[in-house]
Formats: C-alpha cells, sequence, structure tokens
C-alpha cells in the first residue's frame, strides 16, 4: 500500500517536471505570445529587484554611518527652539553648557560616556598655506563615542581641558592641507583662526568604500581642541552645540533619556530650549521610513506582477482554447482532471519562471549600469534577497495565474474535447 | 466461461441535434469477455464510433447501463475512469489523434506518463511497441512529418505500449495499403491469440473476417451479434 503510495507520488512528479518541459515546448511553440507575456513578467521581476536594490542601498549606507556616530546606545542633547508661550523668557535659561555635562556626569552613573562637543568653522593657516574646516572643543569622551582613533600622538589629557591649552588634534584630510607629504605633523605649530595651537596628534585615516565614494571622508575633515579652550579663549561665550552621551547598556537607554531631560529641564530652569535624541529614534525612523520605502517598491512590483499575472491568465486560456482537442486526447489515453491540471499549472510556471530568470538578469545589468551613473549615495544594491524575492514571486504568480485557467483545462468533458474540430 | 470484460444492457445514445435528437445507438445489448476478438461491422454514420466511445468510457450513455468488469461505469469516478483508461484500455482513434508538437517517441509514452503504476522498464516497452508497428527508425519525427498510414502505425503503437487488457480500434487499418494492413492484423490476431481483449471497427467485412465473432450495427441498432 505504502510502496504503491510512493509510486504514485514519484509519477506526479515525474508528471510535474515533465510538465514543465512540455512547457517550454509550448512556449516555444508560440514564440512571439509567449515572447510577450515573458516580457511583462520580466519588467514585473525587473522592476522589484531594482527598487528593492535602492532601498537595501540607502539603507547599507545609512546604517555605515549611524554605527560610526556611536550606533544605538547613543543619546543626544541637542539645543532647539522654544515654544512659542516661554519664548518671552527663555533668556532665563543659560543654554547648554559644561555645567550640563559636569551635572550629568556626576548624577548618572548609568553614563559609559558623557561628551560636550562645541562645533564650528574656522579657518586654519601653516606658512601660507590655509584651509576652512570644521572644529570641534571636546572632552576624550568623544573619541570613544564617535569612534576616533588618534594614528600618531596623543588625545587630550585633564590639563589640557584645565588650562585651556591651545593644543590641538587633526584629522588626516586638514593635517594633508597643512604640511608637505614628509613633514613631521605631531609638535609642530598652527594658526587656528590666527591662534597658535601646537598638533598633539593625528587622527586614523577613515576608508570605507562604497563603489567609489568614501562614506567615512567626513572624519578625515574634522579637528578637535579642549572645549575649554574653544569655549572660552577662541569662541568666547558660545554655548554647546551638543552633548553626546552613550548609555553602559542599550537597556539603559530609556531611562537616562529620561534622567537627562529631567536633569537638564531643572537646569535650564523649566525652559524647554534642548530635546534628547536617541540614535535608536532615528534607527526607528529609519526603519519607518524603511519600510515606506519597501511599500512603495512592493507596490510597484505588485502592479507589474499583477499585469504579468493577467497576461499569463490570457495566454494560458488562449492556449486551452487551441489545444480542446489535446487535452480529450490526454484525457482519452488515461489523464485525471488532477494531471491536466498540474501540466497547465506547471506550464504557465515554465512561462513565469523563465520570464522571472530574464528579469532577474536584466535587474543586475540595470542595476551596474546605474551604479556607474549614479552619485554613490543614491546607488542600487545587488542583494541576494530580492533575487530570491524576485524569483519565488514569479513562480508565485505563475502558479496564481495558471489555476483558473488550468482548471478550465481540467474540467473539459474528454468526448467534447475530442469531436472539437 | 471466461470473465466479463465489458458489458452493454439496453445502452442508448442520442445526440441533440438542432431541434431533433439523433438516435446515434439504439438499444445496445452485447458482452465482450476476456479473450474476445470481436469486430464492430456496418456502414459509415450506422454509430460504430459512438460504439467505441461508450466502451472506452469516454463518453456515458444516454440510457441503459455499462459495466466494466462487473463494475457499473455510472459508479465510478471520472478520475478513476481515466486511471482505468491508463492502465487497461488502449485506443486506436479512426482519427489517429497524436499530438502535433511531439515526435513519435513522445506520442507513443504518452499512455505510460497518466499510468498509476508506470512500469520501470518504460523506455523498452516504447521501443517494443514501436518495433511491431515497424516504425522504430521515425521514432523522433513529428506526426507532421509522416505519412497516414505511418501515423496510424504510430496510433496503434501508442495503443499497445500500456499492455490493456483491451484495444479499442476504430478502422484502424483505414488509411493502410492492403499489405500494411494485413500485417497489422496479423499482428492484432497475434495479440488476442495471447490472450488480449480486441474490439475491432470497421466497415469492411474482409477486415471484419480477421476477427473471432462479429456485431453487425446499422442506422444506431445492432442487428446481430455472433456468438
Ligand atoms: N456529437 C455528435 N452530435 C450530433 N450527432 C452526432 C455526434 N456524434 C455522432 N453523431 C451522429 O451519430 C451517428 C453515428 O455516428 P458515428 O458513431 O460517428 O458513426 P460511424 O463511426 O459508424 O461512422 C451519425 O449520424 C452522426 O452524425
Ligand atoms: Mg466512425
Amino acid at each position: 500500500m505504502r510502496g504503491r503510495k510512493r509510486e504514485r507520488v514519484e509519477a506526479q512528479e515525474m508528471n510535474l517536471f515533465s510538465g514543465i518541459i512540455n512547457g517550454l515546448g509550448e512556449i516555444w511553440a508560440h514564440k512571439l505570445r509567449s515572447f510577450l507575456t515573458m516580457l511583462c513578467v520580466m519588467l514585473g521581476v525587473m522592476s522589484m529587484v531594482v527598487t528593492t536594490g535602492f532601498v537595501e542601498g540607502m539603507f547599507s549606507s545609512w546604517s555605515t554611518s549611524l554605527d560610526e556616530q556611536g550606533g544605538v546606545e547613543k543619546i543626544s542633547g541637542m539645543p532647539r527652539g522654544v515654544e512659542k508661550r516661554q519664548e518671552p523668557f527663555r533668556v532665563l535659561s543659560p543654554g547648554l553648557t559644561l555645567e550640563d555635562e559636569q551635572a550629568l556626569r556626576r548624577l548618572l552613573p548609568d553614563l559609559a560616556h558623557i561628551s560636550p562637543e562645541l562645533d564650528v568653522t574656522v579657518t586654519f593657516q601653516r606658512r601660507g598655506k590655509s584651509h576652512t574646516g570644521r572644529l570641534q572643543g571636546v572632552m576624550n569622551d568623544v573619541f570613544a563615542i564617535n569612534r576616533y582613533d588618534v594614528e600618531s600622538g596623543r588625545k587630550f589629557v585633564d590639563l589640557d581641558l584645565a588650562d585651556r591649552a591651545d593644543v590641538i588634534v587633526l584629522g588626516t584630510e586638514v593635517a594633508d592641507a597643512l604640511f608637505e607629504k614628509n613633514e613631521p605633523v605631531v609638535g609642530a605649530w598652527i594658526e587656528v583662526d590666527r591662534r597658535p595651537m601646537r598638533v598633539i596628534g593625528v587622527l586614523k585615516h577613515y576608508e570605507s568604500f562604497y563603489d567609489d565614494f568614501n562614506v567615512l571622508h567626513w572624519k578625515n575633515k574634522i579637528a578637535f581642541v579642549p572645549v575649554t579652550t574653544l569655549q572660552y579663549k577662541l569662541k568666547p561665550g558660545s554655548t554647546l552645540s551638543w552633548l553626546n552621551m552613550k548609555a553602559v547598556d542599550l537597556s539603559k537607554v530609556g531611562e537616562l533619556v529620561d534622567a537627562a531631560t529631567n536633569i537638564l529641564g531643572h537646569r535650564h530652569r523649566g525652559i524647554r530650549d534642548f530635546e534628547v535624541k536617541t540614535n535608536e529614534e532615528r534607527l526607528a525612523s529609519f526603519s519607518r521610513t524603511k519600510a515606506s520605502f519597501y511599500f512603495f517598491a512592493a507596490g510597484i512590483a505588485g502592479i507589474s506582477l499583477l499585469v504579468s499575472g493577467i497576461g499569463i491568465m490570457n495566454l494560458m486560456l488562449a492556449s486551452i482554447n487551441e489545444r480542446v482537442r489535446e487535452i480529450g486526447i490526454r484525457k482519452a489515453l488515461g489523464a485525471t482532471g488532477r494531471n491536466i491540471f498540474s501540466q497547465f499549472v506547471a506550464e504557465a510556471v515554465a512561462l513565469s519562471l523563465f520570464g522571472g530568470i530574464l528579469g532577474v538578469g536584466v535587474a543586475v545589468g540595470v542595476i551596474m549600469t546605474l551604479k556607474a551613473t549614479l552619485p554613490p549615495g543614491l546607488s542600487p544594491l545587488l542583494s541576494g534577497s530580492a533575487f530570491v524575492v524576485g524569483f519565488t514571486f514569479s513562480v508565485v504568480v505563475g502558479i496564481i495565474a495558471g489555476i483558473y485557467p488550468a482548471m478550465q483545462a481540467s474540467k473539459l468533458d474528454p468526448i467534447d474535447a475530442l469531436r472539437y474540430e | 466461461m471466461s470473465a466479463d470484460v465489458i458489458r452493454f444492457a439496453g445502452v442508448c445514445k442520442r445526440y441533440p441535434m438542432g431541434d431533433t435528437l439523433v438516435n446515434a445507438l439504439v438499444d445496445a445489448t452485447f458482452t465482450i469477455r476476456e479473450g474476445d476478438f470481436v469486430s464492430i461491422l456496418g456502414p459509415s454514420g450506422s454509430g460504430k464510433s459512438t460504439l467505441m466511445h461508450l466502451l472506452g468510457f469516454l463518453d456515458s450513455p444516454t440510457s441503459g447501463e455499462i459495466l466494466f468488469e462487473d463494475r457499473p461505469i455510472a459508479e465510478i469516478s471520472a478520475d478513476q475512469r481515466a486511471r482505468i483508461r491508463a492502465e487497461k484500455i488502449g485506443f486506436v482513434f479512426q482519427a489517429f489523434n497524436l499530438l502535433p508538437r511531439m515526435d513519435v517517441f513522445t506520442n507513443t509514452r504518452l499512455p505510460l506518463t497518466y499510468h498509476p503504476k508506470p512500469p520501470a522498464d518504460a523506455a523498452a516497452r516504447i521501443w517494443n511497441a514501436l518495433e511491431l508497428v515497424d516504425m522504430k527508425n521515425r521514432a523522433h519525427h513529428r506526426p507532421g512529418q509522416l505519412s497516414g498510414g505511418q501515423r496510424q502505425r504510430v496510433a496503434i503503437a501508442r495503443a499497445l505500449v500500456n499492455e490493456p487488457r483491451i484495444l479499442l480500434a476504430d478502422e484502424p487499418t483505414g488509411n493502410l495499403d492492403s499489405r500494411t494492413a494485413a500485417t497489422i492484423l496479423d499482428l492484432f490476431t497475434e495479440l488476442n491469440r495471447q490472450g488480449r481483449t480486441i474490439v475491432l471497427v470497421t466497415h469492411d467485412p474482409k477486415i471484419a473476417a480477421y476477427s473471432r465473432r462479429q456485431i453487425h450495427v446499422m442506422d444506431g441498432r445492432i442487428v446481430r451479434v455472433e456468438a
């Protein structure tokens, strides 16, 4: 009994396989018609693979840069405009200051790092060379939070901060702009907005090529001085640009956001001229964006696949109409309704599978071309999942579009079919 | 007494034709037994093809009962009937009914692809069947590349490939020259001698003479059944 059942299953498998082979024969017999239908499937699968490629490309460059900005444990305190009702007395708040930093550091032991940062644009000069770029006033925590490494020389020491020392750490691009290739950089003096400062360190050179585009190039453009030096000597009276914090653990992030908001609220006398944000929020908002993009991509692909599904169904119905006699013969020779059904479903699948393979092939070409022509941040990614999805989708479309015509075929009465002239 | 393969009891078949009904077969009662070699003889339009379609339960009677191996076919599901056809019945159609887009070999294989228990030696059987009708050297031709006689021989090979219990042949020599026809009929005689049940439909008494007994049809009525 069991053996018999297996034989039957094997026979059916044989039947499905030979069904697909037969299907390819039918495709060949109606070259133009099949080609047009496959063109639909091809375009559908192609648009799906390409749009997913775009979304994945965007997401990949985003998450790389997010990682390099401290990852998901990062919390940022930022200044922001106050609400209208607080506008008249916003002067009550001292703004974001180093005192805030000290308070947070003292009160929140779950903070692994806290980095007050003051971000300005300055002109660097040395021996007739001049370079305009970003300068950040920082404490050593910035190296940990934002993942900077000093390649040569040293970081800051407590004394630098206490003394508001005129010392500076340069990113490689700034160093390259001011120094010749073989000149010693560490120990040399440069001018920052005409104020002499001694270079104590040079950062590592950052490279992460996404195509020909160094997505980390911004890390090489930076220069650091002690935050006290910048705040009291270079730009006296300025408040902090932001406060970056890092939790010891992802699970503490929520608590810390609440606590930091509270502490800053008190210190700013209730004036909400700051906001506390997390990378997690950015990640979440990106995931939402990504989801909506996927939705959009799926919409486009869905419509194209619907169109190709209709094309396949139409083709199958036409083909069945022409092959009533064949169906009758097969039934007379012992084909059951299910045999006929699976034959026609297999044909529809062969058709859409072929279209799907072509679509994936063309999509590879399109993505390669777009990568070569589009600006790097925008270019799509060739991802395996898009292929799997495109492939599966074309098979599913084939099956679904094939079911109705195949049912019609399987229900034909053999004698009507045989007499059909 | 050998077992009944097919039994007709008062079988009628009427076709609607405009407002009237055509009586293609009226009150047919007869039995085909194991090992029979029966010819159904009658002029064109007398209802022979209708009878043959009913014998292979491709069609259902308007009234009356058909029994296959003592089971009323009205009680057998369409799928089950298809399986019986694949396993036990070989058809040679008057119009050959080969699939035009497949080669001779694949056409011959068709009944085996639908066989509930496909034999392990399928390929050997196909070559064997083609050998019997002398079509081995045309195995990879399409039906369109063959003459009428050659197509008929392929149709016969296809009917024999599943080693059916009963062979139903509708004018199987209609397109053959008399020498080939004789070969085919000798083949039928030999198959019958080996125990195969054969029903041969023809309008030609000379061909009917090869069979062991004859059923005469005229205007849809069975006028004589030889014992
Ligand atoms: N599908 C049909 N519709 C209407 N009349 C039919 C149909 N099939 C057969 N007939 C009629 O039934 C009669 C018997 O036909 P058939 O069985 O083909 O005869 P034979 O094979 O002996 O030539 C003929 O009069 C034919 O016109
Ligand atoms: Mg006839």
